[in-house]
């Protein structure tokens, strides 16, 4: 679905990433992950066409990126930013309609169509209570589920989601996983997460990147690349994976 | 289903408005130093309108003089809201990002060079010294994800100083024109005849079309630059064709009166607080109630110190710089 071939990106004179290949199959939940800075927002930028990347390295579809125009792309792949702008005084609805903006000619209105769309991703997401509210008044958790639901109201077959767990508390972290596997399952749409918590990835994303030092140090089934010898290297710290109950736990010792 | 959209159909009021702006614009053309009755006033208008016996102070000073303000209180609205969500901020319009007295230098450059005379030329020479400024803006608010509200405002305010510097120096040297800088910095509507409202409505209605037109991405431009990138918007090909139909707009209408301040601030920033922010009500509604509120400032202008004028832009100023300020007062969490 999503193909990343020999991409290099750099900031400047500073490498982010440099030579990375991967093949993300159709309707498979990764998780990405890695140390802070070692490139994975730029790396999730670069499969958007976000960032201006050369010709023939990220291929969408079988088909180049960069060859797609930005309406066709957004048809294709769904984008959840790190930090959502919170200061417009735009409605929930509003937002959450704006993804339906690929599907609009200029000048042209939102259907009935579009707008039950867009109830039906906000009762997904659990922020249809939300719809008159703006950006503003809501917390960290309501916006990020609501800019979940304008990326489903696009109805892309792919998804990126910059750390959408960030500044979220535990109940809000496992309400927001259950959405996106519910999605991922029932959808097969194909979702690729930045993430933090060694557990959750270990639980929820069956499959994981892990980057290191601008490269991919592992690419494959979460449980094989969760182990204590690759978190070792890639954030120096000493962990231990314990099974209790029959599940895997990243445990950090000191 | 269908009752549960939130999203009112909130446009039927602009036939409404658009209707009442002609109306006010036949009302406030009875007034001034010279007076005429309803009755008076529509025998001119037809015979004018069929090329017959006008009376010369209705027909050729009065009138063209409404057209235009309706026009350039029209472009300057929908200017500002365009800058409003290119730059993604609140406080932004040509006169306060520096763009006006940019054109005005370009202005009165060409009006020195004796470029008076010709159909386009001010216009054009003012466009080029806004296109400038412009530019330089745009340099400057592209540095990093989001731009300052204070860089861009002192930016615009030394834009301003500098441009009204160069102009009231060449308008000292030149003493004949001296008594014009008033015109260039505060704006004026006393010297405007059929030809100015001929050069400027092409060019207003074919900058109104394409914001229009592009009033759904001025939306998604307002959430961020990425955020509509990853919905389907061109955004660099999006925000240069927006810059330039509305600098092109801006320059053509500071050629026709000067330099008129705060118009594009308080119109779209009032218009907001009946219809929200979706650009696609906002931008029609900005031709209308921008016509109506600079109309309205006009015939104070013309008409509290009767016979003398005051200047257009101190009218406009009087109401603007006030809400300015509490428009900063209310955005100062995001300095």
């Amino acid at each position: 679905m999503l193909k990343v071939k020999n991409l290099s990106y750099a900031f400047g004179q500073k490498q982010v990433l440099s030579d990375i290949s991967l093949d993300i199959a159709e309707g498979s939940f990764y998780a990405v992950m890695g140390a802070n800075g070692c490139g994975k927002t730029t790396l999730l930028r670069c499969m958007d066409n976000l960032l201006e990347i050369p010709a023939d390295t990220v291929f969408l579809g079988g088909k180049d990126i960069t060859a797609y125009t930005s309406r066709q792309r957004a048809m294709q792949v769904a984008y959840v930013a790190q930090r959502p702008t919170s200061d417009v005084d735009f409605s929930a609805f509003e937002i959450v309609l704006m993804g339906r903006n690929p599907y609009q000619k200029h000048l042209q209105n939102e259907s009935q169509h579009d707008w039950d769309i867009v109830e039906q991703c906000m009762r997904m997401t659990n922020t249809w209570h939300l719809r008159f509210s703006t950006l503003a008044q809501m917390s960290g958790g309501e916006v990020q589920r609501v800019m979940i639901a304008r990326a489903l109201a696009q109805q892309t077959p792919v998804l990126l989601l910059d750390e959408p767990l960030a500044n979220l508390d535990i109940s809000h972290q496992l309400e927001i996983l259950g959405i996106l596997t519910k999605i991922n399952r029932e959808q097969g749409k194909t979702i690729v997460l930045i993430i933090h918590d060694l557990n959750m990835a270990l639980h929820y994303c069956p499959k994981l990147i892990l980057l290191h030092d601008r490269h991919v140090a592992f690419c494959g089934d979460t449980a094989d690349g969760l182990t204590e010898e690759n978190i070792a290297q890639v954030f120096g710290i000493n962990p231990k994976i314990e099974t209790i109950e029959g599940k895997r736990y990243v445990l950090v010792k000191n | 289903m269908k009752n549960n959209n939130p999203l009112r159909r909130r446009g039927i009021v602009l036939p409404v408005s658009a209707i009442v702006m002609l109306a006010l614009m036949f009302v406030v053309s009875l007034v001034g130093i010279v007076g005429f009755s309803p009755a008076e006033a529509l025998d001119y208008l037809w015979q004018g309108v069929g090329g017959g016996d006008t009376n010369v102070i209705y027909w050729n000073l009065r009138l063209p003089r409404i057209v235009l303000c309706v026009l350039i209180g029209a472009v300057l609205s929908v200017s500002g809201a365009t800058y409003q969500a290119v730059f993604r901020n609140p406080l932004t319009d040509p006169y306060v990002l520096g763009i006006s007295s940019g054109a005005s230098l370009g202005a009165a450059v060409a009006i020195l060079l004796g470029l008076e005379s010709s159909f386009f030329g001010v216009g054009l020479m003012a466009l080029a010294t806004a296109l400038i400024t412009v530019l330089l803006i745009y340099k400057i608010a592209s540095i990093g994800n989001r731009m300052h509200t204070a860089t861009l405002l002192l930016t615009g305010v030394c834009f301003t100083f500098l441009a009204t510097a160069i102009v009231s120096f060449l308008m000292v040297i030149n003493q004949d024109k001296m008594d014009r800088i008033i015109f260039w910095t505060m704006g004026s509507f006393s010297t405007v005849a059929w030809s100015d409202v001929l050069i400027l409505l092409p060019v207003a209605v074919l900058g109104i079309a394409v914001v229009l037109f592009h009033s759904r991405d001025l939306n998604l431009l307002l959430v961020g630059s990425e955020t509509a990138k990853s919905l389907g918007v061109e955004v660099e090909r999006v925000k240069k064709i927006l810059l330039f139909c509305t600098t092109l707009m801006v320059a053509f209408a500071v050629s026709a009166c000067g330099v008129i301040g705060f118009v594009g601030l308080v119109v779209p920033h009032c218009i907001r607080l009946v219809v929200g922010s979706d650009n696609r009500l906002i931008i029609p509604y900005s031709v209308v109630a921008g016509g109506i509120f600079l109309l309205l400032c006009d015939t104070l202008a013309r008409t509290v110190l009767m016979p003398s004028e005051i200047p257009v832009g101190s009218v406009t100023a009087l109401v603007g710089a006030p809400m300015f300020i509490y428009l900063l007062y209310k955005s100062k969490k995001r300095f």
